[in-house]
C-alpha cells in the first residue's frame, strides 16, 4: 500500500513537470536507442560468430591483411594443403576461390549475364548444413581432372534468368561460354562462403598441388570442439615461421613485410577487416552518447532532488526508512528509463531498418552484400536492452539518491533553506561537468574528423570528368577468348581479346549519342595497385628506397573520354604493339618531380619488387598526362604518382569501360549493351553505373557509419549544451546563497562573474585535454580504414573545442548572471 | 526610559547637535514586493536616522519588515520608493556595483545562519570582504584577519574549516568577518536566533564590546533581552516604525 502511494506519488510529480519528464525520457531513449541498433549492427556484422547450422564458429584462413591497399590477401593452394595435412585441430575445412561468372543459355547467342560465382571445394554445403532443394551436391568426383564439368545454382539464378524452368536439373547451360551441367539448385538466401551466386567445383590441382603456384584461395575451417581457437591462432603462427622460412624467392611476396602470411579470423571479422576500426570507435562513441545520457538523466533527476530537498528533510523528520527513501528516489528513474526504453526498441528498429537499405544501396550495383549483412533486434539485444535500461536506473536513480541521504536535513528544517552546499556535492557537481566536457569533446570530436574526412573525400577532385560518364566493366567469356601458354599463341589470343575491346569501341563512337569511349584497369577514384618504380640512371640502392606508383592498364586514345589530357609526347599507338621496346606513360606528377626539365620522354623506368624481380624490364616514357586520383580518397593507398601500360600488350579477360555519353544515361546504357550484343554477345557488361556512382561506392558504408556519427554528433551537442547548461545550472544554483554572501560581503557582480567563470574555464582544461587526447588516440586507430586530412583535423581541433568552450562559458555566464542579478537579500534567502 | 512614538514616526534624536554624527538617514522609504499581481506593502514610509557609535536594535513580529529594513539598510535590497542617505552620500541610486562597494568598505554583516563559505578556512572567509578592496595588500590583510580574529578570540582555529566549528564559533567568525574591513556599521540579522544561551551570551558581549569601541552597531531581533542590550530600540509594525525609544541603561544578557 505504502509503496503505490510513493508510486503515485512519483507518477503525479512527473506529470506535474511534463517538460521535465518529456525531455528525460528522450534523453534515455536517446542513449538506450543508439546502444541497441549499434550492438545489433555489431553484434550480426562483426561480434556474432557465424555458425551456419551448427555449434562451433566459422573461421576464415587467409593471408594477413593489406593495410596499404585494405585488400583481403589469398594463400597458395600448396600452404592450403600443408594446414589441411599437419593441423590436427581443425575438424572441418574447404578453400574456395570467389570470383565472377558469365552465364548464358545453352542456345547460341542467347546473350549472358554475370553473376558471382565461387570455385570452390565439393564439401562447401556439408560444411554450412544445406542441402540443395533440388539435384544434388558437389561431389568429390567433380574435382577430377576430365571430369564433366557441373555447377550448382543459386535459387535467383533459376528464378529470374532461366525463369523457374521445371527441368533445370542436369541441363546444360554455359557458364563462362563453357558448357557445364546443372546438378543441383540451392535454396533461396543461400550464398556462402558470402556472396556467391552459382557453385562450381575447384580443380583437383587446387586441393592436391605439388607445387606452389599464384593461386588465390581463401579458406573456411571449423575447429574441433574442444580446441582453442587462441592455441589454433599460435599453431598456425608456427606453421607461418616455418613457412617464410622455406619459401622460395619467386613467392616471397606472399610474405608481408613484417614476415606475416597465413592468419586465422573469426569469418565475418575476416570481412570487414579494413571497417573493423571503424565499427569499434562506433561503439566507442556510443558507450560515450550513452553515458552522457545518464550523466544527464541523473544530473536532472539530481537538480529535482535539490529542488525537493524540503520535501526530503520532511521526510526523514518524519522517519523515513532509509530504503523506502533510496526506493523513492529511485521510481522516478524506473518510470523514465523503462519508457525510455520501449522508445529505443522504435529507435534502433527504425535506425537498424535503414542500415538494411544502406547495405542495398551499397551492393545494389556489385550484389556483393555478405549474406549475413541483414540486420534486425534479436532476442540478444532485448536481453542487453533490459540490462541497460537497469544499469541506467542505478546510475540516474543513484545520484540523487546519494544527494537525498547526504544531506543536512537537520539544517534544511532549522534555516528553511537547503543549507550551504557540501564539499563532497560541489566535486561531484565539478566531476560531472568535466566529465560533460570530456565525452562530449571525444564524441563530437571523432564525429566532426569522420564527417568532414568523409566530405572532403566526396570532394575530392579525381582530375577527370565524371558529368555524362557511365562506367561498366567488361567481362569476355574464357571459354571463347583463352589465352594459351605457348608462346606462338599468346600474342594472337591476347590481340583477339583486344579486338574485342576495340570493336566495342569503335561500334559505340559511331552511335549518334556516344562523345567516346576509354577502357582502363581501374578508372581514377577506384583502384590503386601501386608499386615501386626505379628511374634509369638513378635507382635507389634499396628498392623501397624508390618512388611508388598506382599503375593502370589502358586502352589507346582513352585520354580525352574521361577528361585526361596529353600533356607532352603521344598516346599509345599501333606501333607500340609487340614492339621491340616495352613503352608506358605517365602523368604530370611524376613528370613534374622526377624530369623537372621537361625531358620525361625518352628516359625509361621501370618497375621493382621486394624479392629482386623487375618484373618487364625497362619501359620507355612515350607520353606524359594530365593527373588523376587514382583509389578512392579514402584510401591510405592512394597515391598522386600514376604509370598507364598499353592494354593491347595484356590482353586481360576484364576491364573497366567508361562512356561518354550525350542524352540519356539509360539510353547510353542500352547502347553499351547493344554494341556488345553486336559484337559479341556472350560477353558481358555489369556493374553499369555512372561514373559518380563508381566514385562513391567504396565511400558508401564509410559515408553512412559517418552520417551515424553526424547522428551522435547532433545528439552529442544536445547532450552536451543541456547537459553541460544543467549540471553548471544546478551547481551554480545551489551556490545562491553563497553568492548572496559574497555580495553583501561587498563581491562586485564582475568578481562574482569571475568567480564562476574562471572555474569553468579550469573545468575546461582539463575536460578538453583529456578529450582532446582521448579523441586524437581513438581517431589514429581509424587512420588504417581512412584517410583523415588535415583539414578534418582542424575542423575537429578547433571547431569543436572552440563549440564546447562556447557552450561551457554560455552554461556558466547565464546562471551565475542570474543569480547575481537577484538581490542579494533574495539569493541569500533562496530556498 | 524614554519613549517616542510620534505619529510621522520621526525620531527626537535625531536633532540639530546630532546632524554632524548622522551616519544613516533613511526617507519616506517604502518597499513593495509584486507577487502575481498582488502588492505587498513590506515597508511604507519609513524615516530613520541612526547616528555614528549608536547601538540599536529592530524588534517586531514576524513578517513585520524588520528584515526588509535592514536589508534596504545593508544595501542587499533597494526600496520601491524614497531616499537613503549613508555617511552623507545619496546611496539610493547607486549602481550594483557602487552599492557593493559601499556594502564592502561601510557595511559589516552578522547573519543568523552565520554564513560561512563552507569551502573556506575560518581566515580565508574573514579576509573574503578584504580580498574584494584593491587598497589593502596581502600582508595588511593578514594583519587585519589575525586582528579580527583575535578580537572574537578564533585566532587559533584560524584554520579550520567551518564545518569543523560549532555554532557559537560559526558566529564568532561571522563576526570577524564583519569587522574585519572595520566598517562603519555592523548590521546583525538575529545574531543569536541559531545559538544556545551561553554561546548567545558570548556573541552578544562581543557586540557590546564593538560598540564601546565605537562601533555602530544595528540589530534585528526577536528576543527582548538582546534588544535590551542596545542604546536604542525600534519596533516595527506592519511595515512601520511604531516605537522608537532609547534604553536607559542597556543590560547584560543573564546567562
Amino acid at each position: 500500500m505504502s509503496i503505490t502511494l510513493d508510486i503515485k506519488y512519483a507518477a503525479r510529480l512527473l506529470y506535474k513537470k511534463p517538460i521535465f519528464t518529456a525531455l528525460t525520457v528522450f534523453i534515455v531513449a536517446i542513449g538506450l536507442g543508439l546502444t541497441l541498433y549499434t550492438y545489433s549492427l555489431l553484434s550480426n556484422l562483426v561480434f556474432k560468430p557465424l555458425l551456419l547450422n551448427k555449434d562451433t564458429p566459422i573461421i576464415s584462413i587467409e593471408a594477413e591483411f593489406n593495410h596499404s591497399h585494405l585488400s583481403r590477401r589469398s594463400v597458395d593452394a600448396f600452404d592450403f594443403l600443408t594446414i589441411r595435412n599437419e593441423m590436427d585441430s581443425i575438424d572441418e575445412f574447404g578453400v574456395y576461390e570467389e570470383g565472377i561468372a558469365l552465364v548464358g543459355k545453352s542456345q547460341q547467342n542467347s546473350g549472358t549475364r554475370k553473376y558471382n560465382s565461387v570455385r570452390v571445394e565439393w564439401n562447401v554445403f556439408d560444411f554450412s548444413g544445406v542441402k540443395p532443394i533440388m539435384g544434388r551436391a558437389l561431389k568429390a568426383e567433380d574435382h577430377f581432372d576430365g571430369a564433366e564439368p557441373v555447377v550448382v545454382l543459386g535459387y535467383d539464378i533459376w528464378q529470374h534468368y532461366f525463369l523457374a524452368q521445371d527441368d533445370i536439373v542436369d541441363s546444360i547451360i554455359l557458364v563462362n561460354a563453357i558448357a557445364t551441367r546443372v546438378v543441383g539448385i540451392m535454396p533461396a538466401g543461400f550464398s556462402f562462403p558470402t556472396v556467391a551466386q552459382l557453385w562450381k567445383p575447384i580443380e583437383q590441382n587446387m586441393l592436391t598441388p605439388t607445387e606452389r603456384s599464384r593461386s588465390w584461395l581463401f579458406a573456411y575451417a571449423r575447429l574441433k570442439k574442444d580446441q582453442s581457437f587462441n592455441i589454433f591462432k599460435q599453431e598456425l603462427s608456427a606453421l607461418n615461421k616455418r613457412i617464410a622460412n622455406n619459401i622460395p624467392d619467386n613467392m616471397r611476396w606472399r610474405i608481408n613485410e613484417k614476415g606475416g602470411y597465413l592468419r586465422a579470423v573469426p569469418y565475418k571479422i575476416a570481412n570487414i577487416t579494413h571497417y573493423y576500426s571503424l565499427f569499434i570507435t562506433m561503439a566507442v562513441v556510443v558507450v560515450l552518447i550513452l553515458l552522457l545520457a545518464c550523466i544527464n538523466v541523473g544530473n536532472l533527476l539530481l537538480a529535482r532532488v535539490n529542488e525537493r530537498f524540503k520535501e526530503v528533510a520532511i521526510r526523514v523528520a518524519l522517519g523515513v526508512p532509509r530504503k523506502r527513501l533510496i526506493l523513492q528516489m529511485l521510481l522516478e528513474s524506473i518510470f523514465i528509463c523503462t519508457v525510455g526504453g520501449f522508445l529505443a526498441v522504435l529507435f534502433a528498429g527504425w535506425g537498424l531498418e535503414l542500415s538494411n537499405t544502406v547495405f542495398e544501396q551499397m551492393y545494389r550495383v556489385t550484389e556483393n552484400k555478405p549474406f549475413w549483412w541483414q540486420v534486425s533486434l534479436d532476442t540478444d539485444a532485448i536481453i542487453l536492452l533490459i540490462l541497460s535500461v537497469i544499469a541506467m536506473i542505478a546510475i540516474t536513480g543513484f545520484i540523487p539518491a546519494w544527494r537525498a541521504l547526504s544531506g543536512d536535513f537537520n539544517a534544511v528544517l532549522r534555516d528553511g533553506t537547503r543549507g550551504s552546499q557540501g564539499k563532497k556535492f560541489a566535486r561531484a557537481s565539478q566531476l560531472l561537468v568535466i566529465s560533460e566536457i570530456l565525452l562530449s569533446c571525444v564524441v563530437l570530436v571523432i564525429a566532426t574528423i569522420l564527417l568532414s574526412s568523409s566530405y572532403f573525400a566526396g570532394q575530392a577532385d579525381y582530375g577527370v570528368e565524371t558529368n555524362n560518364r557511365i562506367t561498366a566493366t567488361i567481362e569476355l567469356p574464357e571459354g571463347s577468348y583463352p589465352i594459351r601458354q605457348e608462346e606462338e599463341f599468346e600474342l594472337a589470343d591476347t590481340l583477339k581479346r583486344t579486338a574485342f575491346y576495340y570493336d566495342l569501341k569503335d561500334t559505340l563512337e559511331q552511335m549518334p549519342n556516344i562523345e567516346g569511349v576509354a577502357f582502363m584497369s581501374h578508372f581514377p577514384g577506384t583502384g590503386a595497385g601501386a608499386s615501386f618504380f626505379e628511374i634509369e640512371g638513378r635507382v635507389a640502392a634499396v628498392y623501397n628506397e624508390n618512388p611508388y606508383s598506382n599503375n593502370e592498364v589502358v586502352s589507346r586514345d582513352a585520354w580525352s573520354a574521361i577528361g585526361m589530357r596529353v600533356i607532352q609526347g603521344r598516346d599509345f599507338n599501333q606501333s607500340d604493339i609487340s614492339a621491340e621496346i616495352d613503352t608506358i606513360i605517365i602523368n604530370e606528377s611524376i613528370a613534374n618531380d622526377f624530369f623537372p626539365d621537361g625531358d620525361a620522354v625518352g628516359q625509361r623506368v621501370r618497375r621493382a619488387f621486394r624479392n629482386g624481380d623487375r618484373e618487364g624490364g625497362w619501359q620507355t616514357i612515350v607520353g606524359v598526362v594530365s593527373d588523376t586520383y587514382h583509389g578512392s580518397a579514402m584510401r591510405t593507398s592512394s597515391e598522386q604518382y600514376s604509370s598507364y601500360f598499353m592494354l593491347d600488350n595484356i590482353g586481360y579477360s576484364w576491364i573497366d569501360i567508361a562512356i561518354h555519353y550525350n542524352g540519356s544515361q539509360a539510353l547510353a546504357e542500352k547502347s553499351l549493351q547493344q554494341a556488345i550484343n553486336q559484337v559479341n554477345s556472350n560477353a558481358t557488361a555489369y556493374h553499369m553505373q555512372s561514373y559518380d556512382e563508381l566514385i562513391s561506392q567504396p565511400m558508401i558504408l564509410v559515408s553512412a557509419i559517418s552520417k551515424v556519427f553526424l547522428l551522435c554528433g547532433v545528439i552529442a551537442i544536445f547532450l552536451a549544451a543541456s547537459g553541460i547548461y544543467a549540471v553548471a545550472a544546478n551547481s551554480i544554483s545551489q551556490r545562491t546563497q553563497e553568492i548572496g554572501v559574497r555580495r553583501a560581503l561587498g563581491a562586485s557582480d564582475s568578481i562574482i562573474m569571475q568567480l564562476f567563470m574562471r572555474k569553468a574555464v579550469w573545468q575546461l582544461l582539463i575536460g578538453l585535454s583529456i578529450g582532446i587526447t582521448l579523441s586524437l588516440w581513438v581517431v589514429n586507430r581509424m587512420t588504417d580504414t581512412m584517410v583523415i586530412n588535415q583539414g578534418s583535423y582542424m575542423v575537429g581541433l578547433i571547431v569543436i573545442p572552440l563549440l564546447i568552450i562556447i557552450m561551457v562559458l554560455v552554461a556558466t555566464y547565464v546562471p551565475t548572471r542570474k543569480i547575481v542579478l537577484m538581490e542579494p537579500s533574495d539569493a541569500l534567502h533562496h530556498d | 526610559m524614554k519613549s517616542n512614538n510620534n505619529s510621522n514616526n520621526t525620531t527626537d534624536i535625531s536633532n540639530a547637535e546630532k546632524a554632524t554624527q548622522v551616519l544613516v538617514k533613511l526617507h519616506d522609504i517604502k518597499k513593495i514586493f509584486y507577487t502575481d499581481d498582488v502588492e505587498t506593502h513590506a515597508l511604507n514610509n519609513i524615516n530613520l536616522t541612526i547616528n555614528k557609535g549608536e547601538y540599536l536594535s529592530i524588534t517586531g513580529p514576524s513578517g513585520c519588515g524588520k528584515s526588509t529594513l535592514l536589508s534596504l539598510l545593508g544595501l542587499l535590497d533597494t526600496s520601491s520608493s524614497g531616499s537613503y542617505t549613508l555617511a552623507g552620500h545619496n546611496v539610493s541610486d547607486l549602481n550594483r556595483d557602487e552599492r557593493a562597494a559601499i556594502r564592502n568598505k561601510e557595511i559589516g554583516f552578522i547573519f543568523q545562519a552565520f554564513n560561512l563559505i563552507s569551502d573556506l578556512t575560518v581566515a580565508e572567509n574573514v579576509e573574503l570582504p578584504l580580498t574584494y578592496r584593491s587598497d589593502i595588500n596581502t600582508k595588511q590583510r593578514a594583519a587585519m584577519v589575525n586582528t579580527a580574529l583575535a578580537k572574537v578570540d578564533m585566532l587559533h582555529r584560524a584554520h579550520h574549516f567551518p564545518s569543523q566549528l560549532s555554532g557559537g564559533q560559526q558566529q564568532r567568525v561571522a563576526v570577524a568577518r564583519a569587522i574585519s574591513a572595520k566598517p562603519s556599521i555592523i548590521l546583525a540579522d538575529e545574531p543569536t536566533g541559531n545559538l544556545d544561551s551561553k554561546n548567545a551570551q558570548i556573541v552578544m558581549a562581543l557586540l557590546d564590546q564593538l560598540h564601546q569601541e565605537g562601533a555602530t552597531i544595528c540589530m534585528v531581533t526577536h528576543d527582548p533581552r538582546s534588544a535590551a542590550r542596545a542604546e536604542r530600540m525600534i519596533e516595527v509594525f506592519d511595515g512601520k516604525i511604531v516605537a522608537d525609544q532609547l534604553t536607559e541603561t542597556p543590560t547584560a544578557i543573564a546567562v
